[in-house]
């Protein structure tokens, strides 16, 4: 379970505790960070070898789900997949996270099993791809 | 070789009589023989065969069955150290989760950012979507109503003040102690007084969990235990840096005016 195989993650999350968080329990991974969306995208035109993007949904000045749409209508960038991780839980809001293009969806508080084996998962999928 | 020549010999020729009725003989005694000695190779060959069989399936029970049982008693061991793993990374989890909560809540000396963090950890890492922060005000040592998260329909989280009314929260500001709820007369799920130096200076109350998390689990209860202790140490020791900040530029003024005139 502890063996992450991703080698960038870019954090997209406007709570510096949950970014202490990740910094903690993704630890050794290189960990790239943004407090909201429009940061995320400035991250990702200066960082061209992230693996992975985790993705708050609430964040201000641009939200998770028009972060993620700048980042699927992007060709250089699709390809990248998305575990959005929020407290808003329902399940039209899951819907929508998977249909604009998350690869995943972990809803908050979760634990850090959960993470890593989402993390991982994703990964084994993008070497059999 | 044929007869006539072995007849040929004089001495052979004197026990010519013998010699016939051995041979006259011979047939049925080497039949018989013969008869006698397939008989005990058919029995030395169902012997060998019975014995190869029992050999066999002594050979094949003994270790087979020793190499079973490790299997399973390794398999068992497997299943065991797996689920002690699982139970270990858990474990490494909360922890990770505690340490992180009180890294962050004594990572600043301001006020503001303190209670932000307790809202953080009241909703990222305990899941509660309703929930109001009390703090004591430090002159006439009544309660403020600091923070308001969500829509609580309480009406005393609507005022600036708490004067009392909710006996939950009532009971936790009098003596200090975690209590949860709904009660008949509060709708609070959990109250956590905010204790420094066995003084309460203020309580988190939470009214209304996330949708998808229908119950406080058991890792929320360190959570909580741990914002009653580090949230009003954190509380506690920002104010008074903030207030002895706010004297020190005072005093940094009056210097500066008195070395002006």
């Amino acid at each position: 379970m502890n063996a992450v195989k991703a080698r960038k993650i870019l954090i997209v999350e406007d709570s510096r505790l949950i970014h202490k968080m990740y910094e903690v329990m993704l630890r050794p991974l290189i960990l790239v960070s943004a407090f909201d969306g429009r940061e995320g995208l400035d991250r990702l035109s200066e960082n061209h070898d992230v693996d992975l993007i985790i993705l708050d949904m609430n964040m201000p000045k641009m939200t998770g789900l028009e972060f993620l749409a700048q980042v699927k209508a992007t060709p250089a960038l699709a390809k990248i997949p998305v575990i959005i991780v929020s407290t808003e839980g329902k399940e039209d809001d899951v819907a929508r996270g998977l249909q604009s293009g998350a690869a995943a969806y972990l809803k908050k508080p979760f634990l850090r099993e959960d993470l890593l084996q989402l993390v991982n998962h994703i990964e084994a999928k993008q070497s059999a791809a | 070789m044929s007869d006539e020549s072995n007849i040929s010999d004089p001495r052979q020729l004197a026990d010519a009589p013998a010699q016939r009725e051995s041979l006259a003989r011979g047939p049925r005694d080497a039949e018989a023989t013969l008869r006698r000695a397939q008989q005990l190779v058919r029995d030395a060959q169902a012997a060998i065969e019975e014995a190869s069989r029992v050999v066999g399936q002594g050979h094949a029970a003994g270790p087979a069955g020793a190499a079973e049982a490790r299997l399973v008693a390794a398999e068992r061991e497997r299943q065991e150290l797996a689920s002690r793993l699982a139970e270990v990374e858990h474990q490494v989890g909360r922890l990770m989760t505690l340490y992180v909560a009180t890294y962050q809540l004594h990572a600043t000396l301001d006020p503001v950012e303190v209670q932000s963090t307790i809202a953080e950890i009241a909703l990222n890492l305990i899941g509660a979507e309703h929930f109001v922060l009390l703090l004591i005000d430090d002159e006439d040592k009544g309660y403020e109503v600091r923070l308001v998260h969500g829509a609580p329909d309480t009406p005393w989280a609507q005022h600036q003040r708490y004067t009392g009314g909710d006996p939950l929260v009532d009971a936790a500001l009098t003596d200090g102690g975690l209590r949860f709820g709904p009660t008949e007369e509060s709708p609070a799920l959990a109250v956590v007084p905010l204790r420094v130096q066995d003084v309460t200076v203020g309580a988190l109350v939470i009214l209304k969990l996330l949708d998808h998390k229908p119950a406080f689990v058991k890792e929320d209860h360190d959570l909580l235990d741990l914002l009653g202790a580090h949230a009003a140490s954190a509380v506690f020791a920002s104010r008074v840096y903030s207030k002895t900040a706010r004297k020190l530029r005072t005093l940094e003024s009056l210097i500066r005016l008195v070395n002006k005139g």
